[in-house]
């Protein structure tokens, strides 16, 4: 055990942890945590570890706490990733590209997240707002993946995935579950796609894994009958 | 009904499926393994889930609900709970005609389609979503041209071939009209303009749909 996650299986915050780990490979404890309708980590036991009362939570074996997603993300690649792709760095032009990248994704968060919440689990948020900023934050990917693609670049900074992939792939993946569909967003389709066949990825509710790599029979619908 | 661009070729790899929708018409347009496009009414025979969430597997599409599996020719022929089955020949969605051609995919839901014949050797660069109506942007584009207005190549569906500054080739901007204030815009360019310059006609695009959508609103 490398470290332990407080851990929320519809967050897309502790997604991204969960899959960073399955795609280094990683096993680590997971503490199931009643966010909803809990509120637990809004309780005091919580509130103690991590006094914004958000999740997720990662405590590294030697103690250390961290709180913030991005921080967790190249932690674990710096741990556990000995090709040092994932946080190259070897490249100072590309670490930096991909520091811009991990805060774009606290911008993803902030607004197709917060209308997820809104969609999902009724959370108060102003919708005119976090859907106006949604859109701006989607086009924003899109235009940069477009760039990306006519450069023959397959990823949001180089040629090979970072944690900075890891950390906007999974609310934009999600945007569905917040009313907002990719039909206009070509590249990001194209992306989402490469970015669920690399090995070892995992699913959450509302990302799934690719039908084409699924065993023929691999029904798994619960509604199949004629 | 005229023949209507529905997207770049590039943003249909094999095994993709899109949803398009031109007016009344929604569509699932898919590309088979082999590379093979069909574009469908967006409706799956059975209990009329969107084909558009469905999956292609092989030279088939198969419906996200049930698992119902049709081949480009849009039969029926795998049943999932039921594989002895064999499907009566009935059961096949709405098939609308489909053309590649220019970098495009054209469809035709009435029709056979018949793509708008446009300069050869055109590469793609991006499409877009604006949020506004034709006028409107067709007007944001013009403002953007050195030398007067924009030349149209057609005008259902509404093309325009775009001179671009510092660039010395134009572009060719294809408006599909998707629904009234919905404008999907291809943009292709000749294909002996550099990425960079790409890039520029990509961000071009980017200002004219702020431009215009901001008209837009404040028009409202
Ligand atoms: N600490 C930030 C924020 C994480 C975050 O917003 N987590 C959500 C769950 S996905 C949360 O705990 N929300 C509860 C709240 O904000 O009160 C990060 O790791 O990026
Ligand atoms: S609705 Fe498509 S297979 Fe049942």
């Amino acid at each position: 055990m490398s470290f332990t996650l407080h851990n929320y299986v519809l967050s897309g915050n502790c997604y991204k942890i969960r899959l960073m780990a399955s795609l280094l490979n990683v096993t680590y404890e997971s503490i199931a945590v009643d966010f909803h309708p809990g509120q637990e980590h809004k309780s005091e036991p919580l509130l103690q570890l991590n006094p914004a009362g958000t999740l997720p939570v990662l405590t590294t074996t030697d103690g250390t706490v961290l709180t913030e997603t991005q921080a967790m993300l190249v932690w674990l690649a710096q741990q556990h990733d000995p090709s040092n792709s994932w946080w190259p760095v070897h490249s100072k032009p590309q670490i930096t590209r991909v520091v811009q990248w991990l805060g774009f994704a606290s911008r993803l968060t902030a607004t197709v997240g917060e209308l997820r919440l809104h969609s999902m689990l009724n959370k108060p948020v102003n919708v005119t707002a976090v859907k106006t900023g949604a859109k701006v934050v989607l086009r924003e990917l899109e235009s940069h993946l477009t760039e990306q693609r006519i450069n023959n670049l397959q990823w949001l900074t180089g040629d090979t995935p970072t944690v900075a992939d890891i950390a906007c792939f999974p609310y934009t993946a999600l945007s569905p579950d917040a009313g907002i569909e990719h039909d206009d967003y070509p590249a990001i389709r194209r992306w989402l796609h490469r970015l669920r066949s690399l090995p070892g990825f995992i699913t959450m509710p509302g990302i799934y894994e690719l039908h084409e790599l699924r065993k023929p029979d691999g029904y798994t619908v619960s509604d199949a009958t004629l | 009904m005229t023949t209507q661009p529905v997207g770049l070729s590039i943003d249909l790899a094999p095994q993709q499926v899109m949803r398009a929708i031109d007016g009344q018409y929604d569509m699932a347009v898919w590309r088979s393994t082999s590379g093979v496009v069909s574009a469908w009414e967006n409706r799956c025979p059975h209990r009329g889930m969107r084909l558009s969430y469905g999956f292609v597997r092989g030279e088939s599409l198969a419906c996200a609900y049930h698992g119902w599996h049709y081949s480009c020719e849009g039969y029926c022929h795998y049943i999932p709970a039921h594989p002895e089955l064999t499907p009566p020949k009935t059961v096949r969605p709405v098939l609308y005609s489909v053309v590649e051609q220019s970098g495009l995919i054209w469809v035709n839901t009435e029709q056979d389609a018949m793509p708008v014949a446009l300069p050869d050797d055109l590469q793609p660069v991006r499409s877009l979503v604006i949020e506004c109506d034709l006028a409107t942007a067709v007007q944001a584009l013009d403002t953007r041209q050195p030398h007067g207005g924009v030349e149209s190549l057609s005008d259902t569906p509404k093309i325009i071939t775009f001179e671009t500054g510092g660039i010395s080739q134009g572009a060719v901007v294809a408006i599909q009209q998707s629904q009234p204030n919905r404008l999907i815009v291809h943009m292709l360019v000749q294909s002996a303009v550099t990425a960079k310059d790409k890039i520029a006609l990509s961000r071009l695009i980017e200002s004219v749909r702020r431009q215009a959508e901001s008209a837009c609103n404040e028009a409202t």
